[in-house]
């Protein structure tokens, strides 16, 4: 069933008009999913260089995204309408449809990232920093992954990304017991930690909405829903969509 | 699993013997030398409406004419396999064909207005079947003719001969006909191909409305029409039942690549 949705088969319906319509509604996704990408680049570069310039930018570039998801959601009601899609079609419009909501929050995200970097001198150990240097390469290899996913209609790349998420949660967790003991070295410093906790609390969030995009694009793929579903289900259901 | 949205019909695996109206097993079809339907094997659900689809040339048509025999107008036609309604078998000896046309309704794709008054033409079935006082009579056509909204076009001239009317009025005429015998399963070939959109809602309120004690199947090309009137479809390719499915189901996930071409109007 997997093989139904591949790239080109949003390009053979009898009707040319809408095969473009189509093929630009998954273009301005990946073209909103780069832009996301950059944007958190910037804000990872502005966050480990402190740099505040950069950080400014990244905080003014989101009202873009935030005019993208707009765009793009009104152009999947627009096809709603005027064309009535049926089966994969009508998925993709759907999924596109919830798609920018969660890509429009990672935006706001990465700007809470930007902000802390505009609001925050550096004083946590380099012990944390690292801890926070490596998760947050991680969540960027999984936001990476899911555009590509997407892009590819590439469904075992989702499941690395179920894998993937899952380490980011357990290096958050641990981020969370060492900020624990900064804390109680240094009680005086409680708002900066509570701003380094929402700090590490955004890029495992980010991680998370990836996978929100994976199930959809799973759901895109075979119409399977794997909201709130355990990991061996999803692993399992993923697995039976590849060999269908 | 909460509910939200209850559905109102059973889903096609989940029907008990008591849900099935027609059954229709391992029916091939052949005109002459040419096999038009091959081993079609599916229920029919009572009081639900049932959609078919497929390409000009499928053999819809050909699948309802032989729920009421119509096919055997035709000398070259011959069939194997068999059809039940309610549990009787209507290829038996014991079947009495003209009755079986009266429960079984059809209007056809075509409408074919018999050269008489509009009154005359809804009133044929009813007069064949016995005497009927003119006054019980009326009712009968009136109400059959208000049911399929041709009552308001065409009251002030029940004795015009039916051929003054436009293709629209004679397709609802086609269907007044049909309703004024109230058959217990009703056939429709494209009801509404040549109807405006406001008399299509209505014939499609009409369908909602008999299905209550009618068990309806109904030919379409228009996709969002079986979509949102049908509990069940069947989509069929080249006289092979492809996909039969909840509506719902096959409209928003179909099985086969066949069916979503179809559906979704690509290139087979
Ligand atoms: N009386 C007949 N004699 C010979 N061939 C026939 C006869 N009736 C139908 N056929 C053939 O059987 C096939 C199926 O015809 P049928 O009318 O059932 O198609 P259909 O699916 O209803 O198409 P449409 O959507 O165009 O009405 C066609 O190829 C048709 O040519
Ligand atoms: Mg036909």
């Amino acid at each position: 069933m997997a093989n139904f949705s591949n790239n080109t088969r949003f390009n053979s319906h009898i009707s040319r008009t809408f095969n473009r319509e189509l093929e630009d509604l998954r273009n301005a996704v990946l073209v909103m999913g780069g832009e996301i990408e950059v944007q958190y680049q910037d804000a990872l570069e502005a966050l480990l260089q402190h740099d505040i310039k950069l950080a400014e930018k990244v905080i003014l570039n989101d009202v873009k995204i935030n005019a993208m998801e707009v765009e793009i959601d009104s152009e999947c009601l627009r096809i709603l309408a005027i064309r009535n899609p049926t089966a994969s079609d009508l998925r993709l419009v759907m999924t596109v449809s919830k798609m920018v909501i969660e890509l429009e929050r990672m935006g706001d995200e990465i700007e809470k990232i930007a902000q802390f970097v505009n609001s925050t001198e550096f004083v946590y150990s380099d012990e944390l920093k690292l801890g926070i240097t490596h998760m947050a390469q991680d969540v960027q290899t999984i936001l990476r992954d899911t555009f590509n996913a997407f892009a590819r209609q590439d469904l075992k790349t989702t499941m690395n990304i179920f894998a993937l998420e899952r380490l980011v949660d357990e290096k958050y967790n641990e981020l969370r017991l060492q900020l624990e003991q900064e804390i109680q070295q240094n009680v005086q410093h409680i708002h900066y930690w509570l701003d380094v906790n929402t700090l590490i609390r955004s890029f495992e969030r980010i991680a998370d909405r990836c996978v929100n995009l994976c199930e959809y694009l799973v759901y895109l793929a075979g119409g399977k829903d794997l909201r709130h579903n355990s990991g061996k289900k999803i692993q399992k259901k993923i697995q039976a969509l590849i060999k269908s | 699993m909460v509910k939200l949205f209850k559905s109102t019909k059973p889903a096609l695996k989940k029907l008990t013997a008591e849900d099935i109206s027609v059954e229709i097993s391992d029916l091939s079809v052949y005109f002459g030398k040419k096999s038009v339907l091959r081993d079609i094997s599916m229920v029919i659900p009572k009081h639900r409406i049932t959609s078919f689809i497929g390409q000009s040339g499928c053999g819809k048509t050909t699948l309802i004419s032989s729920m009421n025999r119509m096919n055997d107008l035709n000398k070259n036609h011959r069939c194997t396999g068999s059809i039940t309604i309610d549990g009787q078998n209507i290829h038996s000896k014991k079947i009495n064909v003209a009755k079986l046309r009266t429960q079984v309704g059809m209007v056809f794709q075509a409408p074919n207005p018999f050269p008489m008054s509009i009154y005359d033409n809804v009133a044929f079935g009813l007069r064949l079947q016995k005497q009927i006082p003119r006054r019980q009579l009326d009712e009968a056509v009136e109400r059959a003719l208000k049911n399929a909204v041709l009552w308001d076009e065409v009251k002030d001239q029940l004795f015009a001969s039916a051929s003054i009317l436009s293709g629209g009025q004679q397709q609802r005429l086609m269907i007044a006909r049909a309703l004024a015998l109230k058959p217990k399963i009703l056939l429709l070939d494209e009801p509404t191909s040549a109807l405006d959109p406001l008399a299509t809602l209505h014939i499609e309120e009409l369908m909602q409305t008999l299905k209550k004690n009618t068990t309806i199947v109904m030919i379409t090309h228009n996709m969002q029409q079986a979509a949102r009137l049908s509990d069940y479809t069947a989509f069929f390719h080249q006289g092979e039942l492809v996909e039969y499915a909840d509506s719902d189901k096959l409209f928003t996930q179909p099985k086969h690549k066949q069916t979503e071409d179809y559906i979704t109007g690509r290139y087979g």
